[in-house]
């Protein structure tokens, strides 16, 4: 792949966290990201910079959205891609995890993404078997991916997300999302601030480099984007939150409660939504305001640099890629 | 709304501690004028006391209204008995009716309140009995003064926790039953000598104390505002003073029945002293009377129960707990000042200036622009508490009892709502 105007080449040969990365990561990200999702407008094909790699997509945890953005992602770029996700025979066998991950590795993929309940999933697969590894979320740890889309999104549309006020409003204690995008936008300058009932902030959240509320009004003040993350239904029982009603009535983001915003801020949701509860039907649909779409359509293009970056720094590159300087 | 002046009073405001002769102006609901001598106006009403107290009118944060009539009239019926015992504000327990989870459970309580003669606001329910939390949220935008167990201790810790949390983020005051649930299960009395020999099923002190523990860890935790919802213990004393040395948004309430009496008195499986929590010892009655003093507690409450003759028609055991507290609970207080263990402003302040500080109420209090919530009596005048005598004639631990003190006449909001016949 070319790497004309960077002085530096991608060192990560897998992305587990958001902390891997530093902001000029980002910005190679960011730049080949921008390529891709043109290309993709534009219906073109030209990169194949992932020509003749397998990627194993290895999804312990159902997903129909993330997974079909990496398979989309990879073969774009050229790449064979294997699916194994959850409840398929191969990984429902009741073997070890360990055992699962050697074997895969042992029919030499290029490239694996996970996706697991367990926090320190996608870490302990890159580990085991030292191939190139994508985080796709590994329980309320990280979904790093999903921050780079969200902000590429912002990117997009702003120039740079730095100085801008984002507000991520839902379930922070148990997202991933919520994680992997405060650690990112905190890196990339921006005023991030997250809101929620107290039961579903971790109690330390005040020290995450964010503002922290639980009033939904007063979070949204001066906000350029806000980002609704979907309430779990099975949070509504076990004294997390009383009601899907309360929850709407005091955390649902509508047209009305984005008058407190700053003007043209901007609507975002990982999907997927809960129209109605943590997210109005109307403002989901809003195309002036909501960039939902927007973030699918970035996620494959996200993807797409993501995989081709770390497959270039990775020392198992067997593969022979268009660029030749690998 | 006409202009009303009391003369010759002797006023009595616990959130300032005065205690002095003087004129007070009602005028539009709200105290207008407060003064040594006021000159009455042409058309004013001048009522003079006569040297008399006048005070603010009662808060009750806690009377538990009749389940077999969750109506309104049932609400209706304890609102005319807290006018006819000096209380302008009855804050009906979360446990009221079937239980106050939802906001539309505040429609009986928001029915009675367009006839009732007192002001009624509702606590919710945090947790219901098949342990979910209530929309606290929602209740505390519809007016709930606070939120709490509704007098069933949690078990559940993690469940109390993420309550406590949840309630915190709205500033809300939760109150939390003061027991330990397993200790005190399928129990009636205290556990003491007494009870041991009478044979009764028994709860220990220490089951107090491992609640109002248990509570200040979790406020250390959670940073939650708790209410240690009826305290009838000095284990559960000692508990709040520590929690509360170490700065915790700790309060309590005492029921006003355990400030009269002790165990002795329900000696005689008398099922009228079947009250939860049980009736402690006498050195648990005089510690709290102690804090009292020392402004430890901040709400007496009635703790008013209605239980019919036939609930009460049990062995002790078995006996609905409760009693009808709400006319009974300005003369309790009276008593324990005649009797020298308090002193007016003591026993005043934790049914005045207390919940109103504690819930953010404005009433409460005798200062110009305060709502002319008020209540006069006569601080030495000897009654008789019978049943035939009171608005709500259901069974009371008060029952019979000589008293001192009696009330003149009920104002809410520069109405007169009760005045005896003299």
């Amino acid at each position: 792949m070319s790497r004309t105007g960077f002085s530096y080449d991608f060192p990560h040969a897998s992305l587990v966290s958001i902390g891997d990365l530093n902001p000029l990561d980002v910005r190679m990200i960011f730049e080949r990201s921008a390529v891709h999702f043109d290309n993709n407008r534009a219906g073109t094909r030209a990169e194949r910079t992932l020509d003749g790699a397998t990627l194993i997509n290895l999804f312990f945890e159902n997903s129909t959205r993330t997974l079909a953005s990496f398979e989309i992602a990879a073969k774009r770029l050229g790449a064979h891609v294997i699916n194994f996700s959850a409840g398929s025979a191969s990984i429902s066998k009741g073997e070890s995890l360990e055992d699962t991950a050697l074997t895969l590795a042992a029919m030499r993929p290029d490239l694996q993404v996970v996706r697991h309940s367990a926090a320190g999933a996608a870490q302990y697969f890159a580990r085991v078997t030292g191939v190139s590894t994508v985080n796709a979320g590994d329980g309320a740890h990280e979904h790093p991916t999903q921050a780079l889309l969200d902000a590429f999104t912002l990117t997009r549309r702003w120039g740079e997300v730095g100085g801008r006020r984002i507000l991520i409003v839902g379930d922070i204690l148990h997202s991933r999302v919520a994680r992997s995008n405060v650690a990112l936008l905190n890196m990339l300058h921006a005023d991030v601030r997250l809101c929620a009932p107290a039961t579903l902030l971790p109690e330390d959240a005040d020290r995450w480099g964010v503002q922290v509320f639980h009033d939904l009004d007063e979070a949204l003040e001066g906000c350029d984007a806000v980002m609704a993350l979907r309430i779990q239904r099975e949070r509504m029982s076990g004294g997390l939150i009383p009601s899907d009603r309360e929850y709407r009535a005091l955390y649902g983001l509508d047209h009305a409660r984005l008058e407190r915003a700053a003007p043209g801020c901007l609507v975002m949701h990982p999907g997927p939504m809960n129209r109605g509860v943590e997210i109005d039907g109307a403002l989901a649909d809003d195309r002036e305001r909501a960039v939902i779409l927007e973030q699918v359509e970035a996620g494959v293009a996200v993807r797409m640099a993501v995989l081709e970056l770390i497959s270039s720094a990775s020392p198992n590159q067997r593969y022979v890629s268009d660029s030749g300087d690998a | 709304m006409s202009a009303l002046l009391f003369a010759n009073a002797r006023l009595i405001d616990p959130a300032s501690r005065h205690d002095a002769p003087g004129d007070l102006r009602v005028r539009g609901g709200v105290i207008a004028e407060i003064a040594p001598h006021i000159a009455p106006e042409a058309g004013e009403r001048v009522i003079d006391l006569d040297g008399m107290v006048l005070a603010p009118a009662l808060i009750d944060a806690r009377c538990r209204v009749n389940p077999a009539s969750t109506g309104a009239a049932g609400i209706e019926a304890a609102a005319r008995a807290a006018a006819a015992g000096g209380i302008g504000t009855l804050i009906l327990a979360p446990d009221s009716g079937a239980g106050l989870s939802r906001p539309e459970h505040f429609a009986p309580l928001e029915a009675a309140a367009l006839t009732s003669p007192v002001r009624l606001l509702p606590a919710g329910l945090a947790i219901d009995s098949a342990g979910e939390m209530g929309e606290i949220g929602l209740m505390l935008r519809a007016g709930a003064v606070y939120v709490g167990d509704g007098g069933r201790p949690e078990p559940d810790t993690r469940l109390v926790r993420r309550t406590l949390s949840y309630a915190g983020g709205f500033d809300a005051w939760t109150a939390l039953t003061c027991e330990d649930a397993a200790l005190a299960r399928n129990t009636c009395a205290h556990e003491s000598d007494l009870s041991m020999r009478m044979g009764l099923p028994a709860r220990p002190a220490a089951g107090e104390r491992l609640a109002a523990e248990r509570a200040a860890v979790l406020a250390e935790l959670t940073g939650a505002r708790i209410l240690l919802d009826r305290i009838t213990t000095s284990a559960a004393l000692k508990a709040l003073d520590a929690a509360r040395a170490r700065e915790l948004d700790m309060a309590a309430t005492v029921p006003v029945t355990h400030l009269m009496f002790n165990e002795l008195d329900a000696g005689g499986f008398d099922a009228r002293y079947r009250l939860e929590p049980p009736l402690r010892s006498e050195a648990d009655r005089l510690a709290l009377i102690g804090a009292l003093k020392d402004g430890a507690i901040s709400a007496i409450v009635s703790d008013h129960r209605f239980c019919t003759g036939e609930a009460k028609a049990h062995p002790f055991p078995e006996a609905e707990p409760g009693s009808a507290n709400l006319e009974a609970l300005l003369p309790a207080l009276l008593t324990l000042c005649a009797e020298g263990r308090l002193d007016l402003l003591d026993a005043l302040w934790p049914v005045t200036a207390g919940p109103a500080e504690l819930f953010g109420l404005d009433q409460g209090r005798l200062a110009p622009g305060a709502p002319a919530d008020l209540i006069a009596f006569d601080p030495d005048h000897p009654v008789i508490h019978t049943p035939g005598a009171r608005v709500c004639a259901a069974s009371s631990a008060f029952d019979n009892r000589r008293l001192t003190g009696k009330l003149l006449l009920t104002v809410v909001e520069g109405a007169i709502i009760h005045q005896p016949e003299s």
